[in-house]
């Protein structure tokens, strides 16, 4: 018997939006998965392939970014950065034969707390989806 | 064509400190720095070497000297977004652009084998230009794969890296002092072949907007691993994605770096 699959996530979250939005989901009762491993970064900019990519390495079934509306960032322009990044990235996941969809990068601002259990909820459904990604990176060995 | 680029060589270092070209003894072949009086018969244009690298070494130690350099169209392209990486001072650098043969274009699949050296303060071009040349049709085999085709490809690619970072020590755009690949909180130090994803891919990431298609990783790799084929794929998507050619202008600031409204995005692209 073995129980059904449950994936872990990375949710890398911007301290100015996203983290507090997380937060405002929490006091406001509205339930969001608990799949959801909150790594809190000062900006979605701030997150660098290098760290999407050991997340995969670890065993991340998926990683999360979000930050700011574009517009809305605590520094002006940090997440113009990543929405030109991420794309690029998942374009490679793809090229590799790793399924681009287990990145995905959204914007929630502090006061979407219902949006941020809304993308999380749909998120961590389509990895059920998906499946582990030790199928799809071999953890443990070099390749 | 070796001929003319000697004469013009020779002319050239009559007001230079010196052209870094490729130097054929009985020793072998290897990168050399022509001064004026040097015998220029053993100046040669085969084969191909990361002379921008060498270019970018010289101007950083002898912070006055003029130099030149026997460039063909790829290595012009590095030196393109070396200048804008300030790796390269193109105001102390006289260009002697060559086009590569026809077979040589094709060997490579290059799309310009002939140096662009319109926008370059100080440069010259001798030879025809090469048309007509077909790209990488593996690139092109790889779009239509299933991500479970391309997996097992690149899984069997990848073991067979040994590692020896041959592939970065190559590339012309690749200068950090600090590299991630040697950073053991990105790449766990001591396995072999080594981790994937991350290994590769960050190599891969860094090429964003940088990587020129020289195919001198490709080249340099003992294992063979068709390294240019993902680079080509992402060379595409910078390109759709924000019209972004690397090696092409040299007035284009490098565009990951830019925001929104400096560098716009032209699609999804998801």
């Amino acid at each position: 018997m073995s129980e059904p699959f449950e994936p872990k996530v990375i949710a890398f979250l911007c301290n100015w939006c996203s983290y507090a939005g997380a937060d405002n989901a929490g006091i406001s009762r509205i339930p969001s998965p608990a799949n959801i491993l909150p790594i809190r970064v000062m900006c979605s900019g701030r997150v660098s392939p290098e760290m999407i990519l050991r997340a995969f390495r670890s065993g991340a079934d998926g990683v999360l970014v979000l930050g700011c509306h574009i517009g809305d960032c605590h520094y002006i322009d940090g997440n113009h950065r990543t929405v030109k990044r991420i794309p690029l990235l998942r374009n490679l996941l793809g090229y590799v034969g790793i399924n681009p969809n287990r990145l995905y990068l959204d914007w929630v601002s502090s006061a979407e707390a219902p949006k941020f259990a809304k993308v999380t909820n749909e998120f961590v459904n389509t990895l059920r989806e998906l499946g582990p990604i030790s199928e799809e990176i071999k953890i443990g060995v070099g390749v | 064509m070796i001929e003319e680029i000697r004469t013009q060589v020779a002319k050239q270092l009559q007001k230079l400190d010196g052209i870094v070209g490729l130097r054929q003894t009985n020793q072998g072949t290897g990168p050399f720095l022509f001064r004026d009086g040097d015998d220029l018969n053993q100046l040669v244009l085969e084969p191909r070497y990361p002379l921008p690298v060498v270019l970018s070494k010289l101007q950083k130690q002898f912070r006055d000297a003029n130099f030149g350099i026997v460039a063909r169209g790829c290595d012009v392209r590095a030196l393109v977004e070396m200048t804008k990486r300030l790796q390269i001072d193109s105001d102390r650098l006289y260009l002697i652009g060559f086009t590569c043969s026809a077979e040589q274009a094709k060997m490579c699949y290059c799309a310009d084998p002939f140096p662009a050296i319109e926008q370059w303060p100080k440069a010259e071009m001798i030879g025809e230009s090469v048309t007509g040349v077909q790209p990488n049709p593996l690139v092109e085999k790889f779009k239509t794969m299933s991500w479970e085709d391309r997996r097992t490809f690149w899984h069997q690619q990848f073991q067979k890296c040994i590692k020896c970072y041959g592939c970065r020590d190559i590339c012309p755009v690749c200068f950090c002092e600090a590299c991630s690949l040697e950073d053991p909180q990105w790449v766990e130090p001591g396995l072999l072949a080594p981790e994937f994803p991350t290994f590769h891919l960050i190599k891969a990431i860094h090429m964003t907007t940088r990587c020129v298609s020289c195919r001198q990783c490709e080249l340099a790799c003992p294992s063979e691993i068709p390294l240019t084929v993902l680079y080509d794929l992402i060379r595409e998507d910078v390109s759709n994605l924000i019209g972004y050619i690397p090696g092409a202008d040299l007035e284009a600031a490098p565009p990951l770096s830019l925001t929104l409204s400096d560098a716009p995005m032209k699609s999804d692209l998801v």
